[in-house]
């Protein structure tokens, strides 16, 4: 059933250089996974969650191993290839939210659109549905709560229809409620079809998935 | 993109506004040089041609500023024979010359100084310009005098009118008036040549004598026999325009260098804004990469976002020279020896293109780097950079 696998990591490792030393953040990670699949990944500060996040969101490229995203290797890639399978591929949610401050609900939420020159003012108009936030729409990020914020990451990570959605510790900067809300949210796009993969370190978003990748000093635990 | 450009400058308010206002005017100087420099040659030759003068015998000294001053009526320190406008009459490629003797009468009790111009009819075919009032003929009588506009307006004399002169002791009829020309000839007092002569004791002498030739073609020869008069030197209207021309020309570089000056300062500050806007909004770039804009979008963001700044800028700085650029006139006729008395500074379009060309120039100079580097940076390290 290779059909189903959309992303396949192969002995990926990411070393940095700070100075004299090497950091190995990822070493010789491997795994698959289905199409459809919600998944979490977890383990402790430093264990290389968000590093293997980039990895995945084409952010960054491995210092070794391969990534294989819908049959796709993203080896030796030009940053413009790159760029397309962000575009096209993935869609990324942030911590932090990551809206840009001076644009409003609206206007964040197309913004990928912005750069794919693809019209969605319907599809966005039906996400901001979606998420609840219809009535939101013209107002500026620092008018929102935290969970409306990510609610609008969410969205915008959605309006170019990726085939998995990547999310950077979601639930991290909200109250339990909002954290509730997200996760519903997650539930309701995992059932429609959509591959998921967060990174946290909350325990009920991590139990609610349906798999775990656990890290330690950048290697899987088995 | 140019939504997101103009919703990226408004950010940092006071930081825009003071490179907008730093870019304004420095091309607002620009705006008002280059329409200043046009319109000045243009008004210039257009009022010297008008007059129909073609060369003017002055006394020795500098003969530009002799001619300008006589043009422009005010009074010379030493003056010519009055056997001189004979010679001049003598040569005979001269069509006209008209004598001037011009002096200043100081009226204390009045707190000013009258300009007062003896002259003949002579002078009359050589200022095209001057209609008289309704009444108005020319000197009957040695005690006649025709009022410039301004004149008879301080004066509250009319055509028919008498009034004494104490500091002359003298009693003049107002045998007519000018209508206004906007000229100086507006605030002065025509007197027969020989009545301005006893008036100020200078008999036979006289300030200058203004000359039309037959053929203007042969004004190298002419000018060159009357260089032959005792005392007196010839200046060419063509030569006085050069002159000044020059003279504006010296100012108009100095005042280029100092614009071109304060148009790199404004590119500096538009890069320093620039490349500031990159480094506080580098978490914001890395966001922008990660959705998906490449590196091509990133760096034409960034352009985009100085170019609309100095355009922008440009704009508020063609609105200041239109605004205040007859403030700039007023400055340059103090200043100026001679100037045109129809407006000089014209902003035309040709001008307010030059202007904004600049201003995008600068604009693409100043952001490229600032751009550049924004499309240089990896997402990933960006988003880190928080």
């Amino acid at each position: 059933m290779a059909d189903s696998i959309l992303v396949s990591a192969q002995g990926l490792t990411k070393v940095y250089n700070r100075g004299t030393e090497e950091v190995r953040a990822l070493d010789g990670v491997t795994f698959d996974l289905q199409r459809g699949e919600f998944t979490a990944v977890v383990g402790v500060s430093g264990a290389g969650k968000t590093t293997l996040l980039h990895l995945l969101g084409c952010m960054d490229t491995p210092t070794s191993g391969e990534l294989l995203i819908d049959g796709q290797s993203t080896r030796g890639l030009s940053d413009s290839a790159l760029t397309r399978m962000r575009r096209e591929q993935v869609g990324f949610v942030f911590q932090h939210f990551g809206l840009l401050p001076t644009l409003t609900v609206m206007e964040n939420l197309t913004l990928p659109t912005l750069f794919s020159k693809k019209e969605a003012k319907a599809y966005a108009n039906e996400l901001l549905e979606r998420v609840g936030l219809t009535h939101r729409r013209n107002h500026l990020p620092n008018q929102l709560s935290g969970g409306e914020m990510q609610r609008v990451a969410i969205a915008r990570a959605l309006i170019n229809r990726p085939q998995v959605l990547l999310a950077d510790e979601p639930t991290g900067n909200l109250d339990s409620a909002n954290g509730e809300a997200i996760l519903q949210l997650f539930h309701q796009l995992h059932r429609d079809g959509l591959t998921i993969i967060v990174v946290t370190h909350n325990p009920i978003l991590a139990n609610a998935t349906q798999r775990q990748l656990v890290l330690h000093d950048g290697r899987l635990v088995p | 993109m140019l939504i997101l450009a103009l919703k990226n400058l408004t950010r940092r308010r006071l930081r825009t506004a003071l490179t907008l206002f730093g870019i304004a005017i420095s091309v607002g100087v620009l705006a008002c040089l280059l329409a200043f420099g046009k319109g000045y040659e243009a008004g210039l030759g257009r009022e010297l041609n008008n007059m129909g003068i073609q060369m003017m015998l002055v006394p020795l000294g500098c003969p530009y500023d002799a001619a300008a001053r006589v043009l422009k009526g005010k009074t010379l320190d030493v003056s010519l024979p009055a056997e001189s406008v004979k010679t001049v009459r003598r040569e005979v490629g001269v069509e006209i010359a008209a004598p001037m003797l011009m002096a200043t009468l100081p009226r204390p009790s009045e707190g000013r100084t009258d300009l007062w111009v003896g002259v003949e009819e002579s002078i009359r075919p050589l200022k095209p310009w001057w209609k008289m009032k309704e009444g108005s003929r020319w000197f009957p009588d040695e005690n006649s005098v025709i009022l410039g506009a301004e004149a008879a307006n301080v004066e509250l004399r009319q055509v028919g009118d008498t009034f004494f002169s104490p500091e002359t002791g003298r009693k003049f009829t107002v045998c007519g008036v000018l209508e206004r020309s906007g000229t100086s000839d507006d605030s002065q007092f025509f007197v027969p040549l020989a009545t301005a002569q006893a008036m100020f004791r200078q008999p036979d002498r006289i300030t200058a004598v203004a000359i039309r030739l037959k053929d203007p073609t042969l004004i190298g020869d002419v000018s060159k026999r009357l260089q032959e008069v005792r005392g007196a030197q010839v200046v060419t209207m063509a030569e006085m325009m050069g002159t000044f021309l020059n003279l504006i020309g010296s100012v108009r570089t100095l005042v280029l260098a100092i614009a071109i000056v304060a148009l790199c300062i404004s590119g500096l500050s538009v890069f320093n804004t620039m490349l500031s806007a990159v480094l506080e909004r580098t978490r914001e770039l890395g966001v922008l990469r990660a959705v998906g804009a490449s590196r091509s979008q990133v760096f034409s963001l960034l352009t985009v976002e100085a170019v609309l700044l100095t355009t922008l800028g440009s704009a508020i700085g063609v609105i200041l020279a239109l605004l205040f650029g007859h403030f700039v006139e007023l400055i340059v006729r103090f200043f100026v020896q001679i100037a045109p008395s129809e407006a000089f500074l014209i902003l035309s379009r040709e001008v307010i293109q030059d202007c904004f060309m600049v201003g995008i120039v600068v604009g693409l100079g100043a952001g490229l780097y600032p751009a550049w580097q924004a499309s240089r940076l990896q997402p990933v390290d960006a988003i880190r950079a928080d």
